[in-house]
C-alpha cells in the first residue's frame, strides 16, 4: 500500500494523479512580514491563489507540492482550505529552504534536534494542526557551497527521511557531492532525493546532472518559467530555449526516468514581487508544447508528471538510521 | 474618524496607547522587555506560546511595579524579538502602567534572512537607509502586526551591537536608527558593542543631536574599567546603567559598584545625563533568563544608591525628569502620525492599585 502525506491526510499513492513537485503556495524570506511593501488584501491574494489553483486542475492537475520551508509563509490551515476549496491534493513539507532563510531559534539546534523536529512535523503534525508534511526540504545558501548549518539540516533531514520514509527535496544541488556525502554517510539511498532546480540559470552544470542520475538521484527541472525574455526576470532566469534544450540533451542521455519538471512558482509571493505571469500552469501551457514541437510524445509527459512524482513521494518503509539515538526511538 | 493627527511642538511620549504628556510618566524603566521571544521559537513544537499565560505573568509583573510606584516601562526589545503590541495595548490598560514600545532590529545574529541575504544578486545585507525607512514608518505610520495592520506608534528606536565589536551590518543598523531618530524627533537606545564612545559616534555622524541618544550597557566591566559611562555623559548623551542586578559572571559589575558609579557621575555633576534600568525580562520564550523582576529596582537597587550618598531629588531625576526628557518628541522634529486614531482608548478606565 502506498501512501502520501498531504494537508487533508494521507491519501494513497494511486490519487496522486498529475502532480507538481516543486511549486508554493506564497513564499517570503523571513521578516518579510515586517515590511509592508508586500502586504497584499487577503481577498486578492485568495482570489489569485484560487484562479491558480482551479487552473491547474482544469489542466488535469491533482497533486501540488508546496516547497516552503518553516518560517518561509508555510502556513497550514491556508492550505487545508485551498486544497478543500479547490480538490487539489496539497503536500507540505518540513525542513528550510536553505541554512540562511532559518530562523534564529533553528540555527543554533542540532542535528539530534532538526532531526526530532522534521521526524515530528512528518509523523504527528505542523504548528499545532495534525496535518503532516509529506516531504523534507533543505537547501543550498547564497554563494554556492552549502554551509555548517546547512550541512546540519542535510544530514538531520537524511535521517528523518530514513525514520518516517518521506523523500528529500533539495533547493538548487550545486555542490551536489557534498550533499551526496551526507546522504551516502546517513545511509540513505539517492532516490530518496529530488536534487532541485538543475535547471537554475545560475548553477549549470551538466556533468553533475549526469552524477546524480547515475547515482540513482532525481534531477529537478523545477524552475521552469523563470525565462530571462520575461521583464523583472530574477537573477536565477535563464534564456527559454536554452533550458528546452538542456532539458531535451538530459531526456536523450537516456535519464527520463531520473527527471522531474516544475515551475517553483508563487501563486501569491509574499516577500518578492514574484514573476508576473508566472504559475505553475506554465508546464502545461508553455513548457509541454515546447517540448511537443521537439517531438517528444505523450507517453513522456505521463512518466514525468505522473510516474515519477509517484515513486518519489510515496512514504517508504522505515529503516533505522546509523545514526539512531535513545531520543529518536520514542518519537 | 480622524485620519491625521497632528502633535507639532506639543510635550508627548508615545505609548502604545497614544500620545501621553510627558509629565504624566511618572517613574520610568527605560530598558526592559516585556514579551522576549527568540527569533523563530514560535514555530518550535516544544515552545508553549499560550497567550492567556503570558498575559498572566506580565499582568502580575506590571501590577507589582505599579503598586512600588512605578508608572511606565519601556520595551526596548525592537520589532523582531517577540514585540506584541496588542498584548501590550491590553496590559496597559488592564494594569494602569504606560508602555511604550521600540522599533528597531539586532544584534545581527537576531536578524533574519530578508535583511541578511535579500533575493537579489548579489545578496547584499540591508543599507542604512532601507532599515531607517522600515524604522520610521514604525514612528510616524504605527507599529507592524504582520500582515494585518498597523497599530500605535513606537516611541523609541533600538538597535544591539554585537559584543566583540560592531559589524558592519550593525553599523548599518545603527546608522538607520539614528536617521530615524533624526526624522522622526524619538530617541535612539543603543546597547555598545565594544566601545562605547566609538559607537556613539557613528550615531552622532548622521546628524542627530546628543540628547537624542541613549547608550546602554555601560555597566559591563570593560565600560567601567574605561569609564565610558562619562565620556558618553560629557559628550551629551544619556548614559544608561541600564542592568541593574546582574554582575560578573554575566559581564556586569555588581550593585554595590554600579551605585558608586552613578555617585560618582552626580559627584562629576552628570547626573541630568544618567538612566538606569534593569534589563528584565517579563516572559521569554525560546531563551534562558535571569530570575529578574521589574521590582528589584525599586526594591533592592533603591536603597543601595541612597547608602552611597544619592539624594531623593536625584533618584527623582535619575527615575522620572531625566526618562521624560529623552522620551519626550522632539518638537523641533518633523513628525506626524497617519492613519490612526486613539480616541476610543479613553473609554477603558485603567485599573488603579
Amino acid at each position: 500500500m502506498g501512501k502520501v502525506n498531504t494537508v487533508l491526510g494521507p491519501i494513497p499513492t494511486e490519487d496522486l494523479g498529475i502532480t507538481a513537485m516543486h511549486e508554493h503556495i506564497g513564499f517570503g524570506l523571513p521578516g518579510c512580514d515586517l515590511d509592508t511593501q508586500w502586504w497584499k488584501k487577503p481577498e486578492e491574494a485568495f482570489e489569485v491563489t484560487l484562479q491558480k489553483l482551479r487552473r491547474f486542475r482544469e489542466h488535469g492537475g491533482k497533486t501540488f507540492v508546496d516547497c516552503t520551508g518553516i518560517g518561509n509563509g508555510r502556513d497550514i490551515e491556508y492550505f487545508q482550505v485551498l486544497s478543500r476549496r479547490t480538490g487539489v491534493n496539497i503536500v507540505a513539507v518540513t525542513g528550510f529552504v536553505a541554512a540562511d532563510s532559518a530562523l534564529p531559534y533553528f540555527r543554533k539546534q542540532s542535528v539530534e534536534y532538526l532531526t526530532d523536529l522534521f521526524v515530528r512535523e512528518v509523523t504527528v503534525g505542523i504548528d499545532g494542526t495534525d496535518a503532516k508534511a509529506g516531504a523534507i526540504k533543505v537547501g543550498v545558501s547564497r554563494g554556492g557551497k552549502l554551509n555548517e548549518l546547512d550541512k546540519r539540516i542535510y544530514r538531520a533531514a537524511a535521517r528523518a527521511s530514513l525514520i518516517t520514509g518521506a523523500p528529500i527535496i533539495t533547493h538548487l544541488c550545486v555542490d551536489a557531492q557534498t550533499s551526496i556525502d551526507i546522504f551516502n554517510e546517513e545511509g540513505l539511498p539517492l532516490n530518496r532525493v529530488l536534487f532541485g532546480h538543475a535547471d537554475d540559470g545560475g548553477y549549470l552544470d551538466e556533468n553533475r546532472d549526469k552524477l546524480i542520475a547515475e547515482l540513482g538521484g532525481w534531477v529537478g527541472f523545477d524552475t521552469i518559467g523563470y525565462d530571462s525574455e520575461v521583464e523583472g526576470a530574477p537573477y536565477w532566469s535563464r534564456p527559454r530555449q536554452d533550458r528546452v534544450e538542456h532539458f531535451l540533451r538530459f531526456i536523450e542521455k537516456g535519464y527520463l526516468d531520473r527527471a522531474v519538471i516544475s515551475a517553483d512558482a508563487n501563486c501569491c509571493a509574499l516577500g518578492w514581487p514574484g514573476l508576473k505571469g508566472h504559475s505553475v500552469n506554465y508546464l502545461f501551457e508553455e513548457f509541454l508544447p515546447d517540448l511537443m514541437k521537439a517531438g517528444v510524445g505523450e507517453e513522456v509527459f505521463e512518466q514525468l508528471l505522473v510516474h515519477t512524482p509517484a515513486k518519489i513521494l510515496t512514504m517508504q518503509e522505515p529503516v533505522k538510521p546509523k545514526s539512531l539515538s535513545l531520543k529518536q526511538l520514542q518519537v | 474618524m480622524q485620519d491625521n493627527v497632528q502633535e507639532k511642538g506639543s510635550s508627548v511620549v508615545r505609548t502604545v496607547l497614544g500620545p501621553v504628556p510627558a509629565q504624566d510618566l511618572g517613574v520610568v524603566l527605560i530598558h526592559e522587555t516585556l514579551l522576549s521571544v527568540f527569533p523563530g521559537a514560535e514555530y518550535a513544537p516544544e515552545i508553549n506560546m499560550d497567550k492567556s499565560e503570558i498575559f498572566e505573568l506580565l499582568k502580575r509583573q506590571l501590577t507589582e511595579f505599579r503598586r512600588l510606584g512605578g508608572k511606565t516601562i519601556v520595551d526596548a526589545s525592537g520589532m523582531f524579538h517577540g514585540r506584541d503590541v496588542e498584548l501590550y495595548r491590553t496590559l496597559s490598560r488592564t494594569t494602569g502602567v504606560h508602555i511604550i514600545a521600540s522599533t528597531g532590529l539586532g544584534p545581527e545574529p537576531m536578524l533574519s534572512g530578508y535583511f541578511t541575504t535579500p533575493q537579489k544578486n548579489p545578496p547584499s545585507p540591508w543599507s542604512a537607509e532601507q532599515f531607517s525607512g522600515l524604522f520610521t514608518k514604525e514612528v510616524i505610520e504605527g507599529i507592524v502586526i504582520p500582515r494585518v495592520e498597523r497599530s500605535s506608534s513606537a516611541g523609541l528606536v533600538t538597535s544591539i551591537a554585537t559584543r566583540s565589536g560592531i559589524t558592519k551590518v550593525e553599523t548599518g543598523l545603527f546608522r538607520g536608527s539614528a536617521q530615524t531618530a533624526l526624522a522622526t524627533g524619538v530617541p535612539v537606545s543603543i546597547q555598545y558593542g565594544a566601545d562605547a564612545t566609538g559607537d556613539l559616534e557613528i550615531l552622532l555622524g548622521e546628524g542627530v543631536a546628543e540628547n537624542r541618544i541613549i547608550i546602554g550597557g555601560l555597566d559591563r566591566i570593560d565600560a567601567v574599567r574605561r569609564k565610558e559611562a562619562f565620556a558618553v555623559a560629557k559628550r551629551g548623551a544619556y548614559v544608561a546603567i541600564d542592568h541593574v542586578g546582574w554582575s560578573s559572571s554575566e559581564g556586569f559589575v555588581n550593585d554595590g559598584e554600579r551605585a558608586k558609579l552613578v555617585a560618582e557621575l552626580f559627584a562629576d555633576g552628570l547626573g541630568e545625563r544618567v538612566l538606569i534600568s534593569s534589563n528584565a525580562i517579563g516572559v521569554a520564550k525560546g531563551h534562558e533568563t535571569k530570575e529578574l523582576g521589574y521590582d528589584y529596582l525599586l526594591t533592592k537597587f533603591v536603597p543601595m544608591i541612597q547608602d552611597a550618598g544619592v539624594t531623593r531629588e536625584q533618584i527623582r531625576l535619575l527615575l522620572e525628569e531625566n526618562p521624560a526628557r529623552v522620551l519626550t518628541i522632539d518638537a523641533s522634529a518633523d513628525q506626524k502620525v497617519t492613519g490612526w486614531n486613539f480616541d476610543w482608548d479613553k473609554l477603558y478606565q485603567p485599573v488603579i492599585y
